[in-house]
């Protein structure tokens, strides 16, 4: 076990004491990681696989800081809003360069957030309706909308920020896709070092990130990509790699209190859903039959036995940690009170089909829990399993939508707006191309969720969108089955690691160290 | 070999290379419409979630998708004919640089559970065959029995973690060590480029990521030449010819080396040529377990992205190598094998 370490750390130590460098960022962080980065495009932050290491080579206006809902200052140093909510006038830092030593300026902004407009961005169709961006000055920009939109500032954590001289060259080329899928435009603490898909992603400090090297900090960052999460275990416990976030339930309980191991355990919000189509017809479109068949599901069961207790029982559409949720939403579970309900409307024999995605476990141990439930109060539960892709496509049509299906969602920014409006909005059924799967059309809740969306008005917002949950709490849509915590198991060599719930799945740099 | 015999040769090898050639464009048929079959709409997984029908649209055009069936098989015939196979919706990368990169690490794999399979599986089935009924043979054909039947990604994981985790004989996962990770050469062969550089250190690391992976692999596969190896000398040692050779008072070593084994090899050598092929392919469960950046690897992920212009091109690479190793195979036996070579005389 040690001797490994030793191995690579000895001619790293090697290589930086004879120049004298102590303070400063040292050590190499080895991370595993179980999926391949898709590319290393800013334009594709919606992905975490990109977004944790679009969050070493890059910054953005402003962000969230590990553990906060609220964004913080980066490269704006302040920002204000027109009274009118249609335009943002940010100020931006001076003395901050790109890695190839040139200085970011608002012309770099306003390059920034019309490439990825350009370019069909998710990062940018998600931070609402943007429309143009003016250059005040070198340091000053102002991002213009088309609509008003609350959470504009928020949805800005993933936006990017790009080197225009390095990247307009290749614009002509897919909107220099090809260009930034491998190669890197950022002024972010860490250089892209070498990139090898499948293989191992290598990051190191840059000497001149303008927040400086002060304290505790590594002067490389590997991301190794392993897939197999046994894999993972046994490189963990042999010292290769210093995190190992994908283990499996069974593995995290056994490092958990190991000597040598610290497991985090952070409050995530990435709820699995099962929603009913409502437009299926038959029984389905009755909200009773909907209550009846959400009864059946135990969410607390699945929480202790699957999860094992690292999950939060939030009884309602939005996640517990959410700001804007709101609880007790949700019929309790009982069998008795489903199958009397079922009984009395002679819906005994019903068939429903649902698709879920098994390459989540949970989403396959929750259907066969659902099936043996369902079937108790005399509901057939045809579950079948199927990728993601397939799910989405068949949702496009209602001759081919399931009558339930099962999906996570990855709130882009800490925001109700992040999780209802593509959860319930019209404009996001599956028939329109969303991930509305419930097929569900409520005009009071639109009208509802849109005016959430246009007003920066917080206190506003919070109360509409409570509105939002009771209306939908009625209407027996969907129900959310399970919202698992983080769990990342490090070596205890590791300092200063903490869940960031805006950036699911990634790592906050600035912070760790090592011992 | 006389003149006459040398004209059909040549024209044998004509043959056997347009009907592999035949055997590529029926190939490339099959990929194009699994690419079709593939579940998901590619356009659907190209734009990402939440992108709105419009913009689906768009890359629906973009990427051909809306022209009529035989017009998209027209196009993709005529960029495969110029080395394209298209590019990754998700590394936007072309998909033959992607695969050309992860090709030498598979390669090299093989290499190496077909080595192991050539010095393990004939000599096991020689021994098998010449002790027939004896207690050797029969160890034999009971590890031959375990090694066909255990499952690939199981034993990998078995080795993974008693033979490297626990006792620490072999590195766990990868291709090199962390500390030669930033090591590069020429041809993208580990073994060739570090020898070549004289990095012997690095070789015998590399090598040494090599072994179980290899291991793992050539299991299923020795076991399947052993048993096929064991029934053709049993075969051939029953032949008129050996016991004639006997009869002569040749040594029994000289018999079954000279010339039973010469005789048997040919069916071993049609199933190693075969083999190359499924090996390749088989590298899909062994290079996930040990986390190698193999084409194996990359097939998985393009499975589960769905991004099928990926996997139409692994499907494709594996499927030519697999036509390539065969026609090879073809036409050694023409050289290997006297009868064949006078088949083709004759006509």
């Amino acid at each position: 076990m040690k001797p490994t370490i030793r191995k690579f750390l000895v001619p790293l130590a090697a290589l930086l004491l004879p120049t004298g460098v102590l303070a400063g960022p040292s050590g190499t962080l080895v991370i595993a990681e179980n999926l391949t980065p898709e590319n290393l495009d800013p334009a594709n932050s919606q992905n975490s696989t990109v977004d944790q290491l679009m969050l070493g080579m890059y910054d953005t206006l402003v962000q969230f800081t590990a553990g906060e809902t609220t964004v913080s200052p980066r490269l704006a140093t302040d920002w204000s809003a027109s009274a009118d909510g249609l335009s943002y006038t940010f100020n931006l830092r001076s003395g901050v360069t790109f890695h190839d030593g040139s200085a970011l300026t608002a012309d770099d902004v306003c390059f920034t957030f019309d490439r990825n407009q350009a370019a069909g961005a998710n990062a940018l169709t998600d931070a609402g309706p943007y429309d143009s961006c003016n250059i005040v000055d070198d340091h000053t920009v102002q991002l213009n909308l088309s609509a008003p939109f609350g959470p504009f500032v928020s949805a800005l954590g993933r936006v990017y920020i790009v080197n225009k001289d390095l990247v307009e060259p290749h614009m002509a080329d897919n909107h220099a896709r090809s260009w930034l899928s491998v190669n890197e435009a950022g002024s972010g603490p860490y250089v892209l070092k070498s990139y090898k898909p499948d293989d191992s992603i290598s990051m190191t400090a840059y000497a001149d990130y303008w927040a400086g090297w002060d304290g505790n900090h590594v002067a490389e960052v590997v991301f190794r990509v392993v897939p197999e999460a046994s894999t993972q275990a046994a490189l963990l416990k042999a010292g290769e790699v210093h995190i190992a976030p994908d283990l499996t339930i069974d593995d995290k309980i056994a490092f958990q209190g190991k000597d040598g191991y610290i497991t985090d355990i952070g409050a995530a919000a990435t709820p699995l859903y099962f929603m009913i189509n409502v437009q299926a017809g038959g029984p389905l479109s009755d909200r009773l039959f909907r209550k009846a068949i959400i009864m059946a599901v135990d969410i607390k069961a699945l929480c202790d036995a699957v999860l094992q207790g690292f999950c939060a029982y939030p009884e309602g559409p939005m996640p517990s940690n959410w700001p804007g949720h709101v609880g007790g939403i949700y019929p309790e579970f009982d069998l008795e009170a489903a199958k009397k309900i079922i009984d009395d409307n002679g819906w005994a024999g019903t068939e429903v089909n649902l698709t879920f995605l098994p390459e989540e476990e949970i989403q396959q141990r929750a259907s066969e829990m659902w099936q043996a439930n369902l079937a108790k109060i005399g509901v057939k539960l045809n579950a079948t399993g199927d990728t993601w892709p397939a799910l989405y496509a068949a949702a496009q049509s209602l001759d081919t939508a399931p009558d339930a299906g099962g999906s996570s969602a990855f709130p882009p920014f800490p925001d109700p707006h992040g999780i209802l409006y593509g959860l319930l909005h019209s404009s996001k059924m599956g028939i329109n191309g969303g991930t509305n799967f419930s097929q569900y059309s409520n005009p009071e809740v639109d009208a509802r969720l849109d005016k959430a969306a246009s007003s920066a008005d917080q206190a506003e917002r919070m109360k509409l969108y409570g509105e939002v949950q009771e209306i939908v709490g009625n209407d027996y849509i969907h129900v959310l089955v399970a919202q698992p915590a983080s769990v990342v198991t490090l070596s205890d060599k590791v300092v200063g690691y903490k869940y960031n719930v805006a950036h699911h799945q990634t790592f906050n740099f600035m912070d760790i160290g090592l011992k | 070999m006389n003149k006459e015999t040398a004209k059909n040769v040549v024209v044998y090898i004509g043959q056997r290379v347009s009907l592999t050639a035949i055997a590529l464009v029926v190939l490339s048929f099959m990929t194009f419409t699994l690419g079709q079959l593939v579940p998901g709409d590619a356009a659907v997984v190209a734009a990402g979630p939440n992108a709105g029908n419009e913009r689906i649209a768009e890359l629906r055009v973009e990427m051909g998708l809306d022209l009529p069936i035989h017009k998209q098989y027209a196009i993709y015939l005529s960029k495969l004919s110029r080395g394209d196979l298209g590019k990754s919706w998700f590394t936007h990368q072309p998909i033959w640089e992607d695969i050309k990169a992860r090709l030498p690490a598979s390669a090299e794999l093989v290499f190496l559970a077909m080595l192991l399979n050539v010095l393990i599986s004939v000599p096991l089935g020689v021994l098998a065959a010449t002790r027939f009924d004896s207690k050797t043979d029969g160890a034999i054909r009971l590890i031959v029995m375990a090694g066909a039947g255990i499952p690939i990604f199981w034993l990998g994981l078995i080795l993974q973690h008693y033979v490297a985790g626990e006792a620490g004989w072999f590195p766990i996962a990868g291709r090199v060590s962390f500390e030669f990770r930033d090591f590069s050469g020429s041809t993208g062969f580990l073994l060739i480029d570090s020898a070549a550089q004289g990095e012997w250190r690095i070789f015998w690391d590399a090598l040494n990521h090599l072994f179980l992976p290899a291991i793992t692999l050539a299991t299923l596969f020795i076991a399947v030449v052993t048993r096929t190896t064991r029934s053709t000398v049993l075969r051939t040692l029953q032949e008129d010819y050996v016991t004639l050779a006997r009869s002569k008072g040749i040594s029994e070593y000289q018999v079954v080396v000279r010339h039973a084994l010469r005789n048997a090899l040919i069916p071993t050598i049609t199933i190693f040529g075969m083999q190359v092929g499924w090996m390749l392919s088989t590298t899909i469960l062994v290079e996930e377990i040990f986390s190698r950046p193999g084409i194996g690897k990359y097939a998985v992920k393009a499975i589960t992205q769905s991004d099928i212009h990926g996997v139409v091109g692994v499907v494709l690479v594996m499927g030519v190598i697999f036509l390539i190793t065969n026609l090879i195979v073809d036409i050694v036996h023409l050289f290997l094998n006297p009868r064949h070579r006078e088949s083709v005389q004759g006509k």
